[in-house]
């Protein structure tokens, strides 16, 4: 995710950093590359970033580059003009804006520049369409395309969570785990290739135990907001925060920042700063952001004094990434990157995590997203929302794209919200 | 067969799977039947079981008739459901259909088997394929309770091969002089995934020996890209306005058989090979697709794309296809409805001007 929205009130300075750092971050990688002429890499939000900036290739986030666009407001001339040239309106657009912002750079001026060429894309094969957007972008740059493939799981733990810290071998089934560390060698000998640099293994463990920090540090973050009176800090600014660190997981800045966002937080729980005094509903998203309105999380505060307290975005770091003992710290990689946000959307994973996350934060209200055209993202959704309201937490749902805003209605949108809190979860 | 009718004669020797890209030889061997769901003929009946369960538009029919029939108990006689991963509709099947066990929505299914068979083109999948291969080999013996030998497998592989070969035959005489159109040749063709091998060559050999007889029929010749389609709703809707449909792709008409399997070395192996190579579905690698499509044009008129409302895939290869399909001057036409229901009165209208337009440019170019 980017920045939250500029128009939206940031309420804590770590927010302002992490957004600042974003900007200048990406202007640096500018810089890298055309004036020094370094290679670069575009990848997808589940491959490993580790490996890429340990041999000196920066890595930009597919999900967060689209949504940049998008809170950009430059999305709809983008798929416009993809729509244009014959893409029906059924395809994920979460994952082509990127490729749209290329493909159809003659339409408008992308953000801070655009994206330079990069040297190499990197996807993880999770979707059927990926592979298509990303054989398309690569084409249209010109580039190399290395695909991580995603062999299907036959075991199903359903509180997967509790098997990925210490027990993440038994998480992912050992055919599938070795495939994907083979898979993630031939990646680093084509990483080291176009670097140079060879991948110093003893400095991959060290990172990894830095995500592992960073990732604690999340933890603590989580467990103030799950149990502060009422929640420190909103939904947006949490995802701002923690995105900004996790596209450069485990480096020194991530782990500084990590650490000033942990500490404004606490301080605010200490000092009893709610993020909206007089909390009286507190609800959760579920599925990706709406980057394209990134006010709607906090349209209910005022009205209803209902914040959004949590999403995935947050949770799924300490649950998702980290893994101890890292003798072998590729197959601890692997075991992470094996089935990563399939437990975001497939049963029996998501369901079981998300009523789990719902009553750690004493949740009342779950808005659902049902996607307009990221399919593969909407499957698992009617076994979340019976799970959600078995356990007594009502659930709206919410049908929107999470980039493309043609046909949102922000004001029935939020009408709908209204009467949902009104008549659902609000108990006078 | 119709699915309905599939789910009612299913018996203990019957395997029944999602799509055609799971190794028939290793069914066979096993001593099952494999059992193929589909969308069509029978597309008009009603999932009532499967649409409480399964969002909108993300599975195509096919897999709301697997599960309706898995939840309504039609499937509890069934040897065992195998779904391949080739698609990520197929994959979320086979996780909702554990899920139902799981949370006590089906009171029983037989053993759901994923194979796991991988398209990239990477080096290490193909190794992986030939293991997932093997576990499927043992998990079929195991579900038929059976000891099954290479030896076995290798003669299997010789008797389907002899049935592709049939199936070639056939396929031979849609094009380029078509002698029998599409809505009556795809059931021909299909029923290579279900009748045994010998059953099959002989059907097959018999047809084609009529077939062949029969005098060339000049119509405008239609080749359907985009998603495949599993059944003949959309070969009668071309059909119907003067058109014949002679090429398709996918697994279900002229692209059933492929080329033979190697049976002289390690027939998982070669099996591994083949299915991922022939495999014809949203994981069909997009270069091997493209290329495929460019020899399938030859002696084509026109062009109907279907592009389900399903379809996560199949429309990012369009603008490419249109091109090339400009490029060879050859008209198109994209529909976009379920092509296991029939087209509305908009979709035919798409039909009569492709036909009406390819008519007048043979036409042109006999004069």
């Amino acid at each position: 995710m980017p920045e939250a929205s500029d128009r939206a009130d940031k309420q804590l300075g770590a927010t302002m950093a992490a957004g600042a750092f974003q900007k200048e971050w990406f202007a640096k990688l500018r810089r890298r590359v055309f004036d020094n002429r370094e290679p670069y890499a575009l990848v997808q939000a589940d491959v490993p970033f580790e490996l890429f900036d340990l041999v000196g290739i920066p890595a930009v986030s597919n999900q967060w580059w689209a949504a940049i666009v998008a809170a950009k407001r430059q999305a709809p001339a983008y798929l416009d003009a993809m729509d244009a040239d014959g893409h029906h309106d059924g395809l994920c657009r979460y994952c082509s804006l990127g490729y749209a912002s290329t493909r159809y750079c003659d339409v408008q001026q992308p953000p801070w520049g655009g994206l330079p060429t990069p040297k190499l894309l990197c996807a993880r094969l999770t979707c059927d369409c990926i592979h298509r957007v990303f054989s398309l972008w690569a084409e249209a740059f010109g580039s190399e395309l290395f695909e991580i493939d995603h062999p299907g799981a036959g075991d199903l733990p359903p509180r997967w969570w509790e098997l990925g810290r210490h027990r993440w071998r038994e998480l992912v089934e050992p055919h599938r785990l070795a495939f994907v560390v083979s898979t993630l060698e031939r990646l680093v000998e084509r990483l080291e290739a176009i670097s140079g640099r060879q991948l110093d293994r003893g400095a991959l463990r060290q990172r990894l135990e830095s995500v592992n920090q960073q990732e604690e540090v999340f933890d603590s973050v989580r467990r103030l907001i799950a149990t502060a009176p009422e929640t420190p800090v909103r939904m947006t600014e949490q995802i701002s925060n923690v995105m900004a660190t996790q596209w450069v997981r485990g480096t020194e800045w991530a782990l500084a920042h990590a650490r000033a966002f942990h500490d404004e937080v606490k301080h605010r729980v200490e000092k009893g700063i709610a993020a909206c005094p007089g909390e009286q509903a507190r609800l959760m998203w579920v599925g990706a952001g709406l980057w394209h309105d990134t006010d709607f999380y906090t349209a209910f505060e005022e009205s209803h004094r209902a914040v959004f307290v949590w999403s995935m975005y947050l949770a799924f770091g300490p649950d998702g990434y980290i893994r101890y003992g890292l003798d072998d710290p590729m197959a601890a990689l692997a075991s992470r990157t094996a089935s990563f946000n399939e437990y975001l959307h497939n049963p029996p994973w998501a369901a079981e995590w998300i009523v789990q996350q719902a009553r750690d934060h004493r949740i009342d209200g779950a808005l659902v997203l049902r996607p307009r055209s990221m399919k593969p993202a909407g499957t698992g959704r009617l076994f979340i929302e019976r799970a959600l309201e078995e356990a007594g937490i009502a659930v709206l749902p919410i049908e929107g794209d999470v980039v493309d805003a043609r046909a949102w209605d922000a004001a029935a949108a939020r009408a709908a919200v209204k009467s949902f809190l009104e008549t659902r979860v609000i108990r006078r | 067969m119709t699915t309905n009718a599939i789910v009612r004669d299913s018996s203990r020797l019957n395997a029944v799977i999602s799509w055609p890209a799971v190794p028939i030889e290793i069914v066979r061997a096993a001593g099952l039947r494999p059992i193929f769901v589909r969308g069509g003929p029978g597309g008009t009946a009603t999932t009532p079981m499967a649409d409480e369960h399964l969002e909108p538009g993300i599975f195509p029919s096919r897999l709301r008739y697997l599960v309706d029939a898995a939840l309504s108990g039609r499937l509890d006689n069934a040897a065992c459901i195998i779904v391949p991963r080739t698609s990520d509709p197929d994959y979320k099947t086979f996780l909702y259909l554990r899920e139902f066990v799981r949370r006590g929505i089906a009171r029983s299914l037989p053993p759901t088997i994923l194979f796991d068979l991988l398209q990239s083109e990477g080096p290490d999948v193909r190794a992986y394929d030939a293991a997932r291969m093997r576990v499927l080999f043992d998990e079929l013996a195991s579900v038929a309770g059976r000891q099954l030998s290479l030896d076995d497998l290798r003669q299997e592989i010789v008797h389907t091969n002899a049935a592709r070969s049939a199936v070639r035959r056939l396929a031979a005489l849609r094009k380029p002089v078509p002698r029998i159109n599409g809505v009556e040749v795809l059931p021909l063709l299909s029923a290579f995934w279900q009748l045994p091998p010998n059953d099959y060559v002989s059907l097959a050999t018999g047809a084609a020996d009529e077939i062949a007889q029969r005098p060339p029929i000049e119509r405008p010749r239609v080749m359907l890209a985009g998603a495949p389609v599993d059944g003949t709703a959309l070969h009668a809707a071309i059909e119907s306005h003067g058109a014949i449909v002679v090429e398709e792709v996918g697994p279900w008409g002229s692209g059933a058989a492929g080329d033979d399997v190697d049976c002289v070395g390690d027939p998982l192996l070669a099996l591994a090979d083949k299915y991922r190579r022939d495999a014809i579905g949203p994981r069909t690698p997009i270069g091997a697709l493209r290329n495929s499509i460019v020899r399938m044009l030859d002696g084509i008129d026109a062009v109907v794309v279907s592009l389900p409302p399903e379809d996560t895939v199949f429309g990012w290869d369009y603008p490419a296809l249109r091109d090339l399909l400009q490029a060879r001057r050859i008209p198109h036409v994209c529909l976009h409805g379920d092509p296991c229901q029939p087209l509305n009165s908009a979709d035919h209208a798409r039909l009569e001007t492709l036909t009406g337009a390819t008519a007048a440019v043979g036409e042109a170019g006999h004069a």
